[in-house]
């Protein structure tokens, strides 16, 4: 392409527009242009100065010194909306909002003192009334002498810019607004991409207690708390750089040398290539969640060592129990079959060279000694429950109870004695630990019957407070009301040996038992009426 | 006791009382002819395994029954137990724990370690003796052993 294409191409243009220049069209403006007389200069240059007017976008518009118009370009009727016809022999008045009117007979004074105005951004009427912001650029049109014979005026309408303007301060000030928020809530620092502080807030200063001189164009490291490892903080620029955004819990360090903690969000702003600008770091103050978990931790731990020691001490006190068991097991009752034996060995071998006073007076020794004998056993498998777990499986008791009744059968065969058992719902309990349970109950009634022609052993449940409450009832010898107290006291006893034997504890491994399940255990009773002894088994609810 | 007399039970207890008592309910059952008392566990191992004080016996020539109690002076009872039943020699002799604890842990214990019996001895004379003279029948009449 030769270099005049260009220009002839806008020749063409102007053609166009302008059918007065027709003949131009193909007038060649390179060299040749130089050869042309003054005339047709002046005329070309006249001509392309029509075209510029004719084609701009920007109203330009001319004017008599006392405002009246005489040209209108095709831009003046874009922008205004009144065609050169009717604008023309008009004054501006009818263009400029009543409030501003001032403004055209000053303008008009200082055009006439020979001024320019640039740019002079104001509000213009369009001929549909509405109201237009546009720049207004005015100049005196001077003849040849350098006389003010007219204006000039070009104006640009600026409503979108004025728009722009208007939502950009929209939008800048609703980023002053969420930073002031934010300000409000959070501590913020802004540092450049090697981390040197450039921006602190109040909060950021209140919370390090350092002065913003102080901190601007230092770095984090002035509020190191030397809490974290190097690990830490070298992932955490990792992060960072990388454009990620880190967060986390920090304990820093004010300048007093206490600490604070801080719950961290650093985000990197970026540069169009990705690279970290700067990182914008905003801080919540976590001091005070930071001390309660720590003490929440310091008192788990106290807690749990407590526990241990506490373990450690049962521990020690249960093996000390076994150890005290088995030598009561083992080492009592040594002697005590030295006793016993050795007295029925007396009233077997030397019975007929013994005077029934000495036989009698060996007899009452050897059964001392069987009943020591059989307290130690009763009082070691009380001691033995406490140390054994409990292992709760589903039980049904009716069957349990008839089992054990048919086991009980020597006790009760020679007597009339009628056990009842009403339906029974299933419970949860250790089923050895509980058999032992009604083995022991029955096995009262069975006892405390005896005098009874007619002995009746009942076996029901009942609901109280949502659990099932089991019982054994009998019409036996029952018991003292005042003294029910002592029922279920180890070797305590309600009856006399002679009436009815036993050691005592039967009763005390009951309540053990129901104990170690978390139920309860307790009776009521006549004297000479019977009693009933009711039990619960706690968490017990399989229906 | 004679050695040369074959032994047919080794009884291994250290209480005086109950071992008269042992031997008393065993003579009344006419099985104490051939008794060996051990009063502690060293004892009964140095005879069951033919050393110490019994240097020379021979190990083969082992007794019908063993009865043994578990607390025992020296070595104890599961000691004693446990060398008997890990000895192919001896492994086969019958051993009987004769003893006044009723703790599930010794129970448990001397059946892991292969015990044929575990007797607790009651405090009751009569019991005792019982108990005594039908573990003796049991083991030395009714009890078939493998031929040696």
């Amino acid at each position: 392409m030769s270099a005049d294409q260009p220009i002839k191409a806008w020749v063409r243009e102007m053609n166009h527009l302008q059918p007065a220049v027709d003949d131009l069209a193909i007038v060649p403006l390179t060299d040749s242009a130089a050869k042309l007389t003054n005339a047709q200069l002046a005329e070309l240059g006249h001509a392309q100065f029509a075209a510029l007017v004719e084609c701009s976008d920007d109203a330009i518009i001319s004017k008599t010194l006392a405002g009246e118009i005489t040209s209108w370009n095709p831009g003046a009727e874009k922008l205004f909306g009144y065609t050169a016809h009717e604008a023309v022999g008009q004054t501006m008045l009818r263009f400029i909002p009543p409030e501003r009117r001032h403004e055209e007979v000053d303008i008009l004074a200082r055009i006439a003192r020979g001024e320019t105005l640039r740019h002079f951004e104001t509000v213009r009427l369009r001929k549909d009334g509405e109201r237009i912001d546009v720049s207004v650029t005015i100049s005196p049109i001077k003849d040849p002498r350098g006389k003010i014979i007219g204006v000039s005026k070009i104006a640009r309408d600026i409503s979108e810019r004025k728009l722009a303007d208007h939502n950009f301060q929209l939008l800048l000030k609703e980023v002053t607004d969420l930073k002031a928020a934010l300000d409000e809530h959070a501590i913020v620092a802004i540092t450049d991409p090697k981390g040197k502080i450039n921006y602190v807030n109040d909060k950021f200063c209140a919370i390090s207690q350092f002065a913003r001189a102080e901190l601007l164009g230092q770095d984090h490291r002035l509020i190191n708390s030397g809490h974290h490892p190097k690990e830490f903080f070298r992932e955490l620029w990792a992060t960072i750089a990388r454009g990620k955004v880190w967060r986390g819990e920090i304990k820093n360090r004010a300048r007093d040398g206490s600490f604070y903690w801080v719950d961290t969000t650093i985000v990197p702003f970026l540069h169009a290539d990705g690279r970290p600008r700067q990182y914008v770091a905003i801080r919540a103050d976590i001091t005070e969640r930071k001390k309660a978990e720590e003490a929440v931790r310091q008192l788990n731990a106290e807690l749990e060592s407590r526990v241990a020691q506490r373990t450690a001490e049962l521990e020690a006190a249960n093996h000390e129990l076994e150890a005290f068991s088995y030598s009561v097991s083992h080492d009592l009752r040594a002697p005590l079959r030295a006793v016993n034996g050795f007295t029925r060995i007396l009233l077997e071998d030397f019975s007929a060279d013994l005077p029934p006073a000495a036989r009698h007076y060996l007899e009452r020794a050897n059964l001392g000694s069987q009943r020591m004998g059989e307290l130690i056993d009763d009082l070691l498998a009380f001691s033995r429950l406490s140390r054994q777990p409990v292992t709760r499986k589903q039980v049904p008791p009716a069957a349990l109870v008839k089992t054990i009744w048919e086991e009980l059968k020597p006790q009760w065969e020679s007597r009339h004695v009628e056990l009842r058992v009403d339906p029974l719902p299933d419970c949860l309990a250790d089923p050895a630990l509980l058999k032992q349970v009604w083995v022991n109950l029955l096995a009262n009634a069975i006892k405390y019957t005896r005098p009874r022609e007619l002995a009746q052993v009942t076996v029901g449940c009942t609901q109280a407070s949502g659990q099932t409450v089991y019982f054994v009832r009998d019409n036996g010898v029952g018991f003292d009301m005042q003294y029910v107290d002592k029922l279920f006291g180890v070797f305590q006893r309600l009856h006399r040996m002679e009436e009815f034997e036993g050691t005592g504890v039967g009763l005390a491994i009951v309540q053990r038992i129901i104990h170690r399940h978390g139920g309860r255990i307790w009776a009521t009773a006549q004297v000479g009426q019977g009693a009933t002894f009711y039990f619960s088994l706690a968490g017990d609810n399989p229906v | 006791m004679n050695e040369s007399t074959e032994v047919e039970i080794l009884l291994v207890e250290d209480n005086p009382d109950d071992l008269e008592m042992t031997l008393r309910a065993l003579r009344k059952a006419n099985l104490a002819n051939h008794i060996l008392v051990a009063r502690d566990g060293a004892e009964a191992l140095d005879y069951i395994f033919g050393q110490g004080a019994h240097a020379g016996r021979k190990v083969e020539n082992a007794p019908k029954l063993i009865l043994l109690d578990l607390k025992l002076p020296k070595i104890d009872g599961k000691e004693v137990l446990k060398r008997i039943k890990s000895d192919p020699r001896v492994k086969s002799i019958p051993v009987v724990v004769l003893t006044s604890s009723n703790e599930q842990s010794d129970v448990l214990e001397s059946y892991h370690l292969g015990v044929n019996s575990y007797i607790v001895k009651p405090v009751n004379f009569e019991g005792f003796a019982a108990a005594v003279q039908k573990l003796g029948f049991y083991w030395l009449l009714l009890n078939q052993p493998p031929q040696s």
